[in-house]
């Protein structure tokens, strides 16, 4: 993973643990059947933060242009999210056209979803510090002050002024690929 | 501007309050992301004092500073407060509630029209200030916040006064950025800068909560109001990140959808389980 710590390259980081009463490990196990069954699948979050519209879709089209495949970088974390495990039934690109979840896809208690692919356990460290936010309202900050706190999810970019590899890092263990149309948004069916 | 009072703050605060509970849910995608209370107050007092017996247009209000300004006013909280207020903005919801709440607290002084700012301003273009607090172009270096100053300068007829409430940070880029570009826009436009107060205003941004936002006010080196030509703003360039980057605006009005019991729990969120069941 090597290559993913290169100046300019583009990465979406997000802290991952227990989701809506279910284990780390059985996310990815059902994630992975998911993917193998309908081709993607999609990975569940919440928060303004990377918002699929607004954030993530800009973000990951510009650097896929760039760079090719875009990941999704995660750092597995003891969480105490107890979300309701509602299923999306609805899930849209652009917030205009509503189309159903296909059936072998479950997303639990989230609002908005990662379109993934090639899901895997993989360990190694980023350096936040050599990191900055892409876009937004904290664009620019450096990625090691922008997450903390209530923020656990970022689209960040490794910068070129990068201090050494001895700054502080974060333990990724389980990388995606994301894949078009990046995110979506996600919603019950209208009653 | 008028003089500054001591006011009952507890009745301030509840006044800001009946106007919050009566607020639509923000649209982050169109970059609604509202003032915090405690701010909202200090700010409907500033604007109040500023625009004191003054026609004042709102190019956007999602925050219901007018309806703010207007409540403390005709509640007698402060004893000043523009002769008139119109609040123009592409949310059907805003307008509804600044029309619903003027309407149940008899506040003649406010009205809403609904208009987005791409569209050529529908006058009257005699207004003596007008307050913005537009999407703060982060992805579009300022022309976001420039479009929304063209209409409020469009309101004056380049004659009045203006403020623009936009992000301001001691440590990132783009605020600066924005507020040079924004400040050389005005000041090509005949106005100049009359005061800025830096810092000022929290928000409930998840993104950036420490992301303060000042009050920069411009004022007209003409004092007379001018004809004014408004054209819709239709380059792509001004356009396409508008709201954040590759975002251009795809929307004109947001619309409401009409409830019979608005400000209620929606039934959505709820069931009941009888007793005895």
């Amino acid at each position: 993973m090597a290559d993913i710590i290169k100046p300019g390259t583009g990465l979406v980081y997000m802290k991952v643990g227990t989701h809506a009463r279910e284990t780390l490990a059985d996310i990815i196990k059902r994630k992975t059947q998911e993917i193998e069954e309908t081709g993607h699948g999609f990975w569940g979050y919440g928060g303004s933060t990377c918002h699929p519209l607004r954030m993530v879709q800009p973000f990951a089209r510009e650097h896929q242009r760039r760079d090719g495949v875009i990941y999704l970088c995660m750092e597995p974390m003891e969480s105490r999210h107890f979300a309701e495990p509602v299923r999306a039934e609805e899930y849209s690109a652009d917030g205009v056209s509503w189309v159903e979840v296909p059936p072998s896809i479950n997303v639990l208690g989230s609002r908005y979803a990662l379109v993934i692919q090639n899901l895997r356990e993989e360990e190694f460290e980023l350096p936040l510090e050599r990191t900055t936010v892409a876009l937004g309202n904290s664009m620019g900050a450096r990625g090691s002050r922008y997450v903390s706190g209530r923020v656990d999810k970022a689209c960040l970019e490794v910068a070129d002024d990068a201090p050494s590899m001895t700054a502080k890092s974060v333990r990724i263990g389980l990388v995606a690929d994301i894949v078009e149309p990046y995110a979506v948004l996600l919603r019950n069916k209208p009653r | 501007m008028a003089e500054q009072i001591d006011i009952d703050l507890r009745a301030a605060i509840n006044a800001v309050s009946d106007v919050v509970q009566n607020r639509p849910r923000p649209l982050r995608e169109f970059d609604q992301i509202f003032m915090k209370t405690g701010d909202m107050v200090l700010q409907s007092e500033l604007v109040a004092r500023w625009s004191n017996g003054k026609r004042l247009a709102f190019i956007g209000d999602g925050d219901a500073i007018g309806l703010c300004v207007a409540h403390l006013h005709n509640g007698g909280i402060i004893n000043y407060g523009p002769a008139e207020m119109v609040v123009f903005d592409f949310d059907e919801r805003v307008c509804s509630a600044v029309t619903r709440f003027a309407d149940r607290e008899r506040l003649e002084s406010l009205r809403a029209v609904l208009y987005n700012c791409l569209d050529a301003f529908p006058g009257p273009t005699d207004f003596d200030c007008f307050y913005t607090n537009p999407p703060w172009g982060a992805s579009n270096d300022g022309e976001s916040v420039k479009v929304f100053v063209q209409r409020g300068m469009e309101a004056t007829g380049y004659g009045g006064e203006g403020m623009v409430v936009i992000a301001d940070d001691l440590e990132l880029e783009w605020p600066k950025q924005v507020l040079a570009n924004v400040q050389e826009y005005a000041i090509a436009s005949g106005f100049f800068v009359q005061k800025m107060m830096p810092r000022l205003h929290s928000y409930h941004l998840d993104d950036n909560p420490d992301l303060r936002s000042c009050n920069l006010i411009f004022k007209a080196l003409r004092r007379a109001p001018s004809s004014v030509e408004s054209s819709a703003i239709m380059d792509e360039a001004r356009l396409a990140n508008f709201y954040g980057r590759e975002n251009p605006p795809r929307v004109r009005y947001v619309r409401e959808r009409k409830r019979v019991d608005y400000g209620k729990a929606h039934e959505d969120e709820y069931s009941f389980d009888l007793l005895g069941e």
